[in-house]
């Protein structure tokens, strides 16, 4: 499974292809050699790729992340709801549009125990399916767009039973 | 000469102009007063000043609209002048009329010179007076052919609008005398239509017209001096975006001519202050009279870094008696600055307004910059101010290095957690008619598609992704080394 970006309006595919002696990526079927990796954190960062240094800077609002390289400013969203590092409470229980579109098949019902992981919706968007995943076990309380409905992004598109602390 | 200058400036305003402001005042040894709503009680203006003053008002806006309220503050805290900025009210007749009768020093021209130049009517005719070209116009009468013998008689192309109108509605363009009559008689139905006014007014209709304008320096003595011109011809919204000093073409003698008109303005109205003489002018080469602005304006960094001046300290020396800042032959244009308005505004859909927070901030730094602003990281961007969030002007020894340079300081500036005009600018000073100073005020509608947003090169889209990736914790902690190659943290085998 790899990591799915939205960029421009597009899905886009990173995955992992190695980590020594550099980290490749692959991204969108290509192969990108990162000599130098860019530090953690908001503001500004720079890395080795593909033997062209890269300056850039970044912070985070929300679940996008807003990119400044090469004099152009560029919005990253993340479609894979794993992807919400440190996310927690009321986030963790629903499952949100990463974009507008429409759903194409809904894969589990109202009461049905998911995990974490497991696909719940299939949605289209921008002509590209992508899975809506549960972001933990749980006890799906609801599915809010069926077949054939379009969202807009950021709309909840199913609910999880809000999760009992233990202890 | 030896006026003593004030002790305490009260800033009628805020944000980067108030800023811009203390600045001066703190070179020049003068105490400062910010004042705020509520909502900007740590806001950058309010932590530069000496002191601050809270204003309350229902919106932030009226707070610093509140005349009453702006002046009790400067009587409370001792200023002997106020600088009101650009905006807000630096162009009000009462509040310069309240200023003076509280004994304390308005920088800027009396409050009759104010409503002078505030009317378009009044002020129209005064500049006609003193020989300053204007618009020919022919107004309504009753008798339609009488109209039409007389807008002939100004030349075509001509403008052919509802007396009552507004919105395009009644308005056309003729070309030819075969025409007029028609168009006349249109424009009186819609007119009546619309307004209930049929009457209909002709002006001649410059073609391509660019916005220049002449900074002006009046001693209040009928002493007057100009500081060359600017041209704002990039607008959108009906409002500039990019300014330069000097123009992007002018001939020499045109130059002249313009600025000429503008020193005989401001000489005839004694006027007492910096201004700004804003003129239209056609392909043609013609030119005609559009307002005088009585304040400093946005743009005024320009002007300051192609001549020398510091405009905010020539308006507080020649408020407290001292006279103009120098002789005009001794005012001369020392290469070119551009100025961009950085705005928090999406380009890409109309150029409305955009909110957000100001989640980093990255400025370059050169010699030859100047990063007008009073932005602060972390700080919301809302409506409840103008859209503009910053300036950036750059200087350059031709108008090719300003522009190049502009870019170049654009592109290092880092503005994140809003959507700004940032990107756009950029493209509108590498667009080839920009570069050619083939400018005009349509040039942001004419130039539309080719101001469109670029796609976005493969290698550079692998570039963004990758560091997008290594952002987040997850894929971060996966791809920096965890041991076993098929972890699985946060859900991702590879």
């Amino acid at each position: 499974m790899s990591l799915k970006l939205t960029l421009d309006g597009k899905v886009h595919e990173v995955s992992i292809v190695r980590r020594r002696p550099h980290l490749v990526l692959r991204i969108d079927g290509q192969d990108h050699e990162l000599t130098e990796l860019p530090a953690e954190g908001r503001g500004h960062a720079s890395m080795a790729m593909g033997g062209h240094a890269v300056s850039f800077a970044r912070a985070t609002v929300a679940d996008r992340q807003l990119l400044r390289l090469a004099g152009r400013t560029f919005e990253v969203g993340t479609v894979d709801p794993f992807s919400k590092a440190g996310a927690g409470g009321a986030s963790q229980d629903v499952v949100r549009a990463p974009m507008p579109g429409a759903v194409i098949s809904v894969h589990r019902r109202a009461g049905e125990a998911v995990a974490r992981g497991e696909v719940l919706v299939t949605i289209e968007s921008m002509k590209l399916q992508t899975g809506l995943a549960a972001p933990r076990d749980g006890i799906l309380a609801a599915i809010h767009r069926f077949e054939g409905e379009t969202f807009e992004k950021d709309e909840v598109i199913a609910t999880l039973e809000p999760q009992v602390d233990e202890g | 000469m030896t006026a003593p200058l004030f002790g305490k400036i009260l800033i009628a305003n805020r944000g980067e102009i108030a800023c811009r402001v203390i600045r001066t005042l703190d070179a020049m040894g003068i105490a400062s007063v910010a004042i705020h709503h509520s909502v900007e009680a740590r806001a950058r203006h309010v932590r530069m000043a000496s002191e601050a003053v809270a204003i309350d008002g229902e919106t932030p806006v009226g707070a610093h609209l509140d005349i009453d309220a702006i002046v009790a503050a400067a009587l409370a805290s001792g200023a002997d002048a106020i600088h009101p900025g650009y905006g807000f009210l630096s162009e009000n007749a009462r509040f310069a009329a309240a200023v003076e009768k509280a004994g304390i020093v308005f920088i800027g021209p009396d409050a009759a010179t104010i409503s002078l130049m505030g009317d378009k009517i009044s002020a129209r005719a005064f500049a006609e007076a003193q020989g300053v070209p204007v618009a020919p116009s022919v107004m309504p009468t009753g008798d339609l052919d009488d109209f039409i013998a007389r807008a002939e008689s100004i030349g075509f192309p001509l403008l052919i609008k509802a007396a009552a109108g507004g919105g395009g509605k009644g308005m056309s363009i003729v070309r030819s005398a075969e025409g007029l009559r028609e168009a006349a008689r249109i424009a009186a139905g819609e007119a009546q239509r619309y307004f209930g006014d049929g009457r209909v007014y002709a002006e001649t209709y410059v073609e391509r017209p660019r916005h220049i304008e002449v900074q002006v320096l009046g001693d209040g003595d009928g002493g007057a001096i100009h500081l060359f011109e600017r041209e704002c011809s990039v607008q959108r919204r009906f409002q500039k975006i990019i300014e330069e000093a000097p123009a992007a073409r002018l001939d020499p003698a045109l130059r002249d001519a313009i600025c000429a008109s503008a020193v005989r303005l401001a000489a005839a109205a004694r006027y007492k202050n910096a201004g700004t003489v804003e003129y239209i002018l056609g392909a043609d080469g013609r030119f005609f009279f559009l307002e005088m602005n009585t304040r400093l304006q946005v743009e005024h960094p320009v002007t300051e870094m192609v001549t020398g001046i510091d405009l905010v300290r020539a308006q507080i020396e020649i408020a407290a008696g001292r006279g103009l800042p120098a002789k005009q032959g001794k005012i001369a244009v020392c290469g070119h600055a551009i100025e961009c308005r950085i705005c928090a505004e999406d380009p890409d859909r109309d150029f409305l307004p955009e909110t957000g927070m100001l989640a980093h901030l990255g400025v370059p730094e050169a010699p030859w910059l100047r990063f007008e602003n009073a932005l602060d990281p972390g700080q919301k961007i809302t409506a409840d101010f103008d859209p503009m969030l910053a300036k950036l002007v750059a200087h350059g020894t031709t108008r090719a290095e300003a522009i190049d340079r502009s870019i170049a300081a654009l592109e290092g500036l880092a503005l994140l957690g809003v959507t700004t005009n940032i990107d756009y600018l950029a493209r509108v000073l590498d667009n080839a008619a920009f570069r050619a100073g083939d400018l005009h005020t349509g040039f942001v509608a004419e130039q539309r598609e080719a101001l469109a947003p670029p796609p976005i090169p493969p290698q550079l889209r692998a570039q963004v992704l990758a560091a997008a990736a290594l952002g987040l914790r997850d894929f971060r902690e996966l791809a920096l080394g965890t041991p076993e190659p098929h972890a699985a943290i946060g859900g991702w085998r590879n």
